[in-house]
């Protein structure tokens, strides 16, 4: 077959440009950058070393956001991706209403972010929130409360706008579990296994590559959340609910510090890399042989 | 199946379906309630959250779109996430044909390349791409939106267009290099209607996605002449001070399109999900 050459990179043109304009060039900008005093009322920028650097290893606003950060990262990748695995084990034996469940289990994840976090702005909210509402209803009236903007709920409160909303996993998972060789299954059976014993000890290991990639497709979205916490409590009450994209929001948008908020850009794609490095080790997912 | 483990599945099998019944809810229950409530009056919404509307009036939808110019931020989002779903199909499939049929000189170095992309965190660049859209001029324009949506869908795209163009068959092409069609040619109006699958399945997650991003257009956008739909939401508890009922219906109209594409599209987004991951 001949074809011609010439072609190729006119083809290939227009992705490697975006993959420059929109990733490459902003990740030497964020790098080079977070070594300079880059601020807007700043005399344009000034190379300064590692101060960002040292900056940031000094302040607690940094470390409240990598504490939550971390915090909300191990619960999306355990709670959230086993409740979306225990329903897809639920469902792979296609019990009656399966594609159903499927189906309305994924609506919260296609609709946008900005509108889950309306929705819940407007159920944790004081004065007329569904939460409140059944709590009166239920003679409960003590407990209720400013969810999102009481210190000592807001956290939970937040994270309950994304945790229970697996139908990625689930869907992912379970296309996983479908493919699997009826003869397997069929084996577990006449050797007595009850259908529990061959879910936990057939069917899951032979899943743990897809649990994987669903956990680390959970610690990139945790890693990069903004959307919901932005709407939701803006990060407050003070600093309680600010993960890292929250904080590098604020220093860039607030105090237009754009040399301190790209430190925070940088410490955010290495947390991306440690991340997935430590899901990979563990769930060993490019793992081909088993 | 021995008969002792009988009742205890039987029980264990009610568990399940209540467990099941329970996500329904979970899942379909928020929506629901912003539904009801975009029906009630503000009187209504007032004295309980839980109650059923008194009866079905659509003032509030009629007082969003007077309050609010929801159908202009409607009408950018239309723009915009189509805009980008052609042009990151079109050039998605354009490369990914290239690195699942031609050989050339540093053909995985570049694939590799283009796959880091996914692995990028995209929030920690927020400043730097608004820096590259800006010295471009296109701050706060949607031709600055479609090109960072376009490019943000990027490897999603281009790993479910190569592995569907990898499971086409060779003889196909080759067929028509043999009747001395072009290389361009051959991509159009052979390869192209050959990939309708894969082409449809990026193209509904990419729109999905242009249509629900928020992050990039909240900072890529300034004044109203640019503003997403889903970034309208985040000034309407401002705008609509104490107007419940036109608030809740905004949020059922932004709601409402990803709703019907999802249910038209339901087999394609889900195939392509797994298609992307499954092969990986």
């Amino acid at each position: 077959m001949k074809i011609k050459k010439g072609w190729i990179p006119v083809f290939l043109f227009p992705a490697v440009a975006l993959f420059l304009l929109i990733y490459l060039v902003p990740l030497l900008i964020v790098f080079t950058t977070s070594l300079f005093d880059y601020r807007l009322t700043g005399q344009g920028m000034t190379f300064i070393g590692f101060s960002n650097y040292l900056r940031l290893f000094q302040d607690p606003d940094f470390y409240q956001a990598f504490k939550n950060t971390v915090i909300w990262i191990i619960i999306h990748c355990t709670i959230h991706v086993a409740l979306g695995v225990i329903i897809a084990l639920m469902l792979y034996k296609k019990p009656r209403g399966w594609k159903f469940v499927r189906t309305v289990y994924m609506i919260p994840n296609i609709i946008s972010n900005a509108a889950m976090g309306m929705i819940f702005l407007n159920i944790f909210n004081p004065t007329y929130g569904v939460l409140n509402s059944i709590l009166k209803v239920i003679g409960l009236e003590h407990l209720t409360r400013n969810w999102l903007m009481d210190s000592a709920t807001a956290f939970p409160s937040v994270t309950m706008t994304w945790v229970l909303f697996a139908g990625y996993t689930t869907t992912l998972v379970l296309a996983q579990a479908l493919s699997i060789d009826e003869s397997v299954l069929e084996a577990s059976r006449i050797d007595g296994a009850t259908s529990f014993q061959t879910d936990v000890f057939v069917v899951l290991p032979l899943l743990k590559k897809m649990i994987g990639t669903t956990m680390v497709m959970a610690a990139t979205y945790m890693l990069q959340m903004l959307d919901l916490i932005y709407i939701t409590t803006g990060g407050g009450p003070g600093k309680t609910t600010t993960n890292l994209p929250l904080l590098l929001y604020g220093v860039y948008k607030s105090e237009n510090n754009y040399g301190y908020a790209n430190t925070i850009g940088v410490i955010i794609v290495i947390m991306g890399i440690v991340v997935m490095t430590i899901i990979n080790k563990a769930m060993k997912v490019n793992d081909e042989d088993y | 199946m021995n008969q002792q483990a009988r009742p205890r599945e039987s029980v264990l099998s009610v568990l399940k379906y209540l467990f099941l019944t329970l996500c329904v809810v979970v899942a379909l229950f928020p929506i629901l309630w912003v539904i009801m409530s975009s029906f009630k009056t503000n009187a209504e919404i007032l004295s309980s959250g839980i109650s059923l509307p008194q009866s079905f009036k659509f003032d509030g939808y009629t007082d969003a779109l007077i309050i609010s110019p929801i159908l202009k931020y409607f009408g950018n989002s239309v723009i915009v996430s189509c805009f980008a779903t052609v042009i990151n199909v079109l050039f998605m499939a354009m490369a990914a044909y290239v690195f699942a049929r031609c050989r050339f000189r540093g053909k995985n170095f570049l694939y590799f390349l283009l796959s880091l992309a996914m692995v990028i965190p995209m929030t920690a660049l927020l400043h730097p791409v608004y820096n590259v859209i800006n010295t471009l001029k296109l701050d706060d324009t949607k031709t600055g939106l479609v090109i960072v949506y376009t490019a943000l869908n990027m490897p999603m795209s281009l790993l479910i267009l190569r592995s569907t163009f990898l499971s086409i068959p060779r003889a196909l092409e080759e067929a028509a290099y043999v009747d001395g069609a072009s290389f361009v040619r051959t991509f159009f109006q052979i390869m192209m209607p050959c990939a309708k699958g894969g082409l449809a399945s990026s193209a509904v997650l990419v729109f999905l996605n242009s249509w629900n991003e928020f992050t990039f257009a909240l900072v890529l956008t300034s004044g109203q002449s640019a503003r997403t739909l889903p970034l309208s939401l985040s000034y309407f508890t401002a705008q609509f001070s104490f107007n419940y009922t036109a608030l809740f219906a905004a949020v059922t109209i932004a709601v409402i399109p990803s709703i019907i594409v999802f249910a038209i599209f339901q087999e394609q987004v889900i195939s392509s999900l797994t298609a992307g991951s499954i092969k990986e």
